[in-house]
C-alpha cells in the first residue's frame, strides 16, 4: 500500500464533478465523456482497460454512471480513488436536484408549472422507452430472449410482480439455458457446431 | 431517524438489484412510496421528471428527490447514501476479486438471461408512468387537463401526451439532441397546450 496522494484524489474528484455536472440523461450518455476525460485528457487509464471497465460497470447493479466513476477511480488510486470518483460524480447531482426540488415544491401549485410538467411527463415516458430500446438492442438476440423480455413485461404489467424476483428468475433462466445449450452442443453432431459457429 | 433508515435501506435494496441502471428502479420506487404513504404516482412522476432534467446519474437524482420530499435534506442524504454505499461496495469487491470473472461462462449466461428481463421491466416502467398519469388506460379517467382523449381498441389514449412521447423517442433515435433540451422544449410547449 503506497502513501495516499491527496493531490491525485482531488484531481479525480474534480474530474468526476465536472463529468457529473455535464452529463444529462444518465449513465449511457456519460460513458463517452468519461472516456475522453480519463483516457485522452488525463492518461489515467489506457484505452483497452476502459472498455473492460465499461463492460463490467454496465453489468453490475446500480446507477451505471456511478459504477463507472467508482470503477475508474478505483483503477487510478484504489479505494481512496473509488471514493473520490463516486463523491465527485454525486456532488453536482445532489446539489442541483435539491435546488430544483426546493424550487418545485414552492411553485408546484401554479397552473403554468403544472401545465409545463404535463408537457414534460410524456418526454420522461419517451426517455424511458428509449432506454428500454437501447438495452433491447444489446439483449434481444434470439427467440428465447424475445420471449424472456415479453414474459418480464407482462408479469410486471398484469401480475404486478416486483422487478427484483423477476431479475433473479431471469439470471437463473439464463444460466439454465446457457448450460442446456452447451450440453446440447456437446451431445450433437459436429454439423450443428459448425452452424452455430457461422451464426456468430 | 427511523424514516432515514427506512429510506436508506429501501434505496440500498433497490440499488443492489438495479441491473441495467436507474430506470429499472422506478416501478419499485413508485410502489414502495405508495405503500409507505410517501407520495402518489403523480408526485413520484414529478420527482422522476426532475431527476431526468438534472445532470448526473438518474438513480441518484431520483433518490435525492424522493428523500428530500419525504424527510428534507437529511432524507435526501440518506436516500443518496442508499444508492452510493452498495454501489461502492459492489464495485470495489468486483474490481478487486472478480474482474476476470466477468468472462466466466456462468456470468455471461446469467447476464444473457437478465438483460431481456431488464428490457421488459424498463418498458414497463415507461408504460406504467403513462398509465398512472392518465396518458392511456383501460377505463376513461380523463385526468389530464385539456387532454384530447380518444377511445381505440377498448382503451383510452390522450393524443397530445402520446405525440410528445413518440416525438421524444424519434428525436433520441434519429438525432444527438440532449434529453434536457427536449424536456425544456416540452415544458415550454406544455404551458400553451395543457
Amino acid at each position: 500500500m503506497t502513501k495516499i496522494d491527496y493531490k491525485l484524489l482531488v484531481q479525480i474528484y474534480l474530474s468526476f464533478f465536472k463529468l457529473g455536472s455535464i452529463s444529462f440523461g444518465g449513465g449511457y450518455s456519460m460513458i463517452p465523456l468519461i472516456e475522453r476525460e480519463v483516457v485522452h485528457c488525463r492518461n489515467w487509464v489506457d484505452k483497452e482497460k476502459i472498455v473492460d471497465i465499461f463492460a463490467v460497470s454496465e453489468s453490475l447493479p446500480g446507477a451505471i454512471a456511478l459504477n463507472c466513476s467508482t470503477f475508474v477511480g478505483f483503477s487510478i488510486a484504489r479505494i481512496p480513488g473509488a471514493i473520490a470518483g463516486l463523491l465527485g460524480n454525486l456532488t453536482p447531482s445532489v446539489l442541483l436536484v435539491l435546488l430544483l426540488s426546493a424550487v418545485f415544491s414552492k411553485y408546484s401549485t401554479y397552473p403554468a408549472v403544472r401545465s409545463a410538467f404535463s408537457g414534460i411527463y410524456p418526454v420522461i415516458v419517451g426517455l424511458i422507452l428509449f432506454a428500454s430500446y437501447k438495452i433491447a438492442r444489446v439483449s434481444i438476440k434470439d427467440v428465447t430472449s424475445i420471449a424472456i423480455g415479453i414474459i418480464a413485461f407482462l408479469a410486471s404489467l398484469l401480475l404486478h410482480i416486483d422487478p427484483i424476483p423477476l431479475i433473479i428468475c431471469g439470471a437463473a433462466a439464463g444460466i439454465a439455458i446457457g448450460f442446456g445449450r452447451s450440453l446440447f452442443k456437446a451431445a450433437s453432431h459436429e454439423k450443428i457446431n459448425n452452424k452455430e459457429g457461422h451464426k456468430q | 431517524m427511523n424514516l432515514l433508515f427506512q429510506l436508506f435501506f429501501m434505496f440500498a435494496r433497490l440499488c443492489t438489484f438495479a441491473f441495467g441502471g436507474g430506470y429499472v428502479m422506478f416501478p419499485s420506487m413508485i410502489k414502495a412510496s405508495e405503500q409507505n404513504g410517501w407520495g402518489s404516482a403523480s408526485e413520484l412522476t414529478n420527482i422522476i421528471a426532475i431527476a431526468g432534467m438534472s445532470p448526473g446519474p438518474v438513480a441518484v437524482n431520483a433518490a435525492v428527490g424522493l428523500g428530500y420530499k419525504v424527510a428534507g435534506v437529511p432524507g435526501a442524504i440518506a436516500a443518496c447514501l442508499g444508492i452510493a454505499v452498495p454501489c461502492a461496495v459492489i464495485v470495489v469487491i468486483v474490481a478487486t476479486f472478480f474482474f476476470k470473472a466477468y468472462n466466466h461462462p456462468i456470468v455471461q449466461y446469467a447476464l444473457n438471461g437478465l438483460r431481456p428481463v431488464i428490457t421488459g421491466i424498463i418498458l414497463y416502467a415507461g408504460i406504467s408512468i403513462a398509465l398512472k398519469n392518465g396518458m392511456l388506460g383501460t377505463v376513461p379517467a380523463a385526468c389530464i387537463q385539456n387532454g384530447i382523449y380518444i377511445s381505440l381498441f377498448g382503451g383510452f389514449f390522450e393524443l397530445k401526451s402520446l405525440l410528445i412521447a413518440a416525438a421524444t423517442f424519434l428525436i433520441l433515435l434519429k438525432t444527438k439532441v440532449q434529453p434536457v433540451f427536449i424536456i425544456a422544449a416540452a415544458g415550454f410547449l406544455g404551458v400553451f397546450i395543457f
